[in-house]
């Protein structure tokens, strides 16, 4: 258990990372072909947004790892000891419970009725349901790191820090 | 009605219970969706509204611009603009303060994060203003209200949240909006932070040599050429923003690492994963707030919010000036992000009925905000703006007050003179 947070974080970080640098290299060669070739590419802009998916989501399942996602604190950081214990059990709790029902559970059933109806994008023939697949994927990381959270605070053992900063303003 | 009270019940419990404000936006549209649903096809609406509303091209800017944002900050490019600034503003009595101010300027109409700004200017301009026997805390005020053009100055990673928030106003006008505005509480803030340094008789005449002066403006150009990509390329219409920012990451890309060499190849990685981190950040966001915007569309909790703001008033001034105070009461304890993407969809109907474009309403908004990034108790430029000048909010706080006021009385005119966003734009033909 203590070395699978280290082992799901590198996995995670390395897969956005990489993802990321694809969708650049994506989105300049559609700029470049529209004018070098003057042919526009057909396919990078539905690649570039099903890429998009799958950074938020497993992006948003490492950001929940390194407990990044933005939170209203004011009230909890004045908790200590027990209570700040309890407050934290809670937290994870409820998001872990988001990750099973809304992700996995709900994700899930999305991408089974995409692909029981066998959709598939326009430009890259690709079923939609494979798309959806980020949320129930994604799920299940949240839902891993939660857990994993969850035994520390019960082992009372220490996790990540809050590190929590809107860089998007 | 019943909807929207355990919507709000369930939001404001887990809000303040410390839950992740994306997990307490899903989680209360789940419980106000179960009302009428039951849990699974609740679930499998919201997790469908999380998939259809991070599928958006437009989005792709916020990576490349939060990616180009980081390479900019460590890759030289903000000390070569703090020597342009040096050189254009620097010779005036209290030359230091204009320098920060226009540095912010600048670092915002190439980055889209205010956040960064404050980090990367105010980490250069602090210890040499102190050397100059400037106040420390003054210092950090000046940069820290001044942080904030940025994200009114284009290009913005909050005006594309926002245009998605909004059912897709331009990004494009949203960009060419803001640059009024954020010129003006620039100049402004410019003008109280020379006076208190006047009066306070900091130094000024920070005098460069001319020989000095036409290097630093030439070591500045490849920086300044990214403006005229960037925004040249939008305004004339040759990319979409989301294409500019690509461009904008390839072009700091060989600025930093290939020709300046400040960030080695090792590092790479690194800064991919922190920015698609940050992203995702945001992306969670836009997705559980796309499944809450449309549990209360179909509850019909803006008509509802709309009725009760029209109840004590039917006039637009008093509207405004009330919508206002609420927005400055929302940011002063929330991110922005998360307050564009939940006050956007409440808002903006009630002030279109008024005749308000959304487009001026997208500025008024980022600009109540912006005034929120600066105050406690919640404020990441405030935060970061005293962490890189080593201060406290507590010795900082009295120093900004001038500067709030400042920002308030802009803020008034940007609300109440449409033209200060909307000419530009309408001059481009938006």
């Amino acid at each position: 258990m203590k070395s699978l947070r280290p082992a799901l974080d590198r996995l995670l970080a390395f897969t956005i990372g990489l993802l990321l640098a694809v969708m650049v290299g994506n989105v300049l060669w559609q700029v470049f072909t529209r004018f070098a070739l003057s042919r526009p590419s057909s396919f990078t802009e539905e690649a570039a947004r099903f890429l998009m998916i799958w950074v938020g989501l497993l992006g948003a399942a490492y950001a929940a790892g390194q407990k990044a996602h933005l939170a209203f604190d004011l009230l909890t950081t004045r908790f200590e000891g027990a209570r700040k214990r309890m407050s934290e059990l809670f937290i994870h709790t409820t998001i872990l419970f988001f990750a099973l029902a809304v992700l996995v559970g709900g994700g899930g059933r999305l991408v089974w009725i995409q692909l029981s109806l066998g959709q598939q994008s326009a430009a890259l023939q690709l079923k939609l349901g494979y798309v959806y697949l980020a949320l129930p994927v994604a799920g299940v990381f949240i839902a891993l790191y939660s857990v994993i959270t969850l035994l520390e605070l019960i082992r009372r053992q220490p996790g990540p820090a809050q590190n929590l900063t809107d860089l998007n303003t | 009605m019943n909807e929207a009270l355990i919507l709000a019940a369930v939001f404001a419990i887990l809000l303040f219970a410390g839950v992740p404000i994306a997990f307490a936006i899903g989680l209360s549209a789940l419980a106000g969706l179960i009302v009428s649903l039951d849990v699974t096809s609740a679930s499998t609406v919201i997790a469908q509204r999380m998939a259809t509303g991070l599928d958006s091209f437009a989005l792709l800017a916020i990576p490349f611009f939060i990616l180009s944002g980081q390479m900019m900050n460590r890759g030289g490019i903000a000390r070569r603009l703090i020597d342009l600034a040096k050189v254009v503003v620097g010779r005036l009595p209290g030359g230091l303060a204009y320098v920060n101010v226009l540095a912010n300027m600048l670092f915002g109409s190439i980055s889209g994060s205010a956040v960064a700004s404050a980090a990367a200017i105010g980490g250069f301009m602090g210890p040499l203003m102190r050397r100059e026997g400037y106040d420390r805390d003054y210092s950090a005020a000046v940069n820290i209200s001044s942080a904030t053009t940025g994200l009114l100055i284009p290009p913005s990673n909050v005006m594309v949240v926002y245009s998605l928030a909004s059912g897709g106003v331009s990004i494009a006008a949203l960009f060419i909006a803001g640059y009024l505005p954020g010129l003006l509480l620039g100049l402004a803030l410019m003008a109280v932070a020379g006076v208190i340094a006047k009066r306070r008789g900091y130094a000024g005449g920070l005098r460069v040599g001319a020989n000095e002066a036409v290097r630093i403006f030439f070591a500045s150009i490849p920086s300044l050429l990214l403006i005229g990509i960037v925004m040249g390329g939008i305004i004339l219409g040759w990319f979409t923003p989301t294409e500019a920012s690509a461009i904008a990451v390839a072009y700091t890309f060989l600025l930093a690492v290939v020709v300046y060499r400040e960030i080695k190849w090792s590092e790479l990685p690194r800064l991919f994963t922190d920015a698609a981190a940050t992203t995702a950040i945001v992306l969670l966001l836009v997705g559980t707030s796309m499944g809450m915007s449309w549990v209360m569309s179909s509850a019909n909790i803006p008509q509802t919010i709309s009725e009760a703001l029209l109840t004590p008033t039917q006039n637009k001034i008093l509207l405004f000036l009330l919508i206002n105070l609420l927005l400055l009461v929302v940011g002063t304890f929330m991110d922005m992000t998360p307050a564009v993407l939940i006050f956007t969809p409440i808002f903006l109907p009630v002030v279109m009925k008024f005749g308000m474009d959304p487009i001026h309403f997208g500025v008024v908004l980022i600009f109540n905000l912006c005034i929120g990034l600066c105050t406690p108790p919640v404020g990441s430029i405030l935060f970061v703006g005293c962490g890189v000048a080593e201060t406290t909010i507590a010795r900082v706080w009295r120093h900004l007050l001038p500067f709030f006021i400042t920002m308030l009385v802009v803020l008034g005119i940007v609300t109440y003179w449409p033209a200060v966003s909307l000419a530009l734009p309408r001059a481009l033909g938006f």
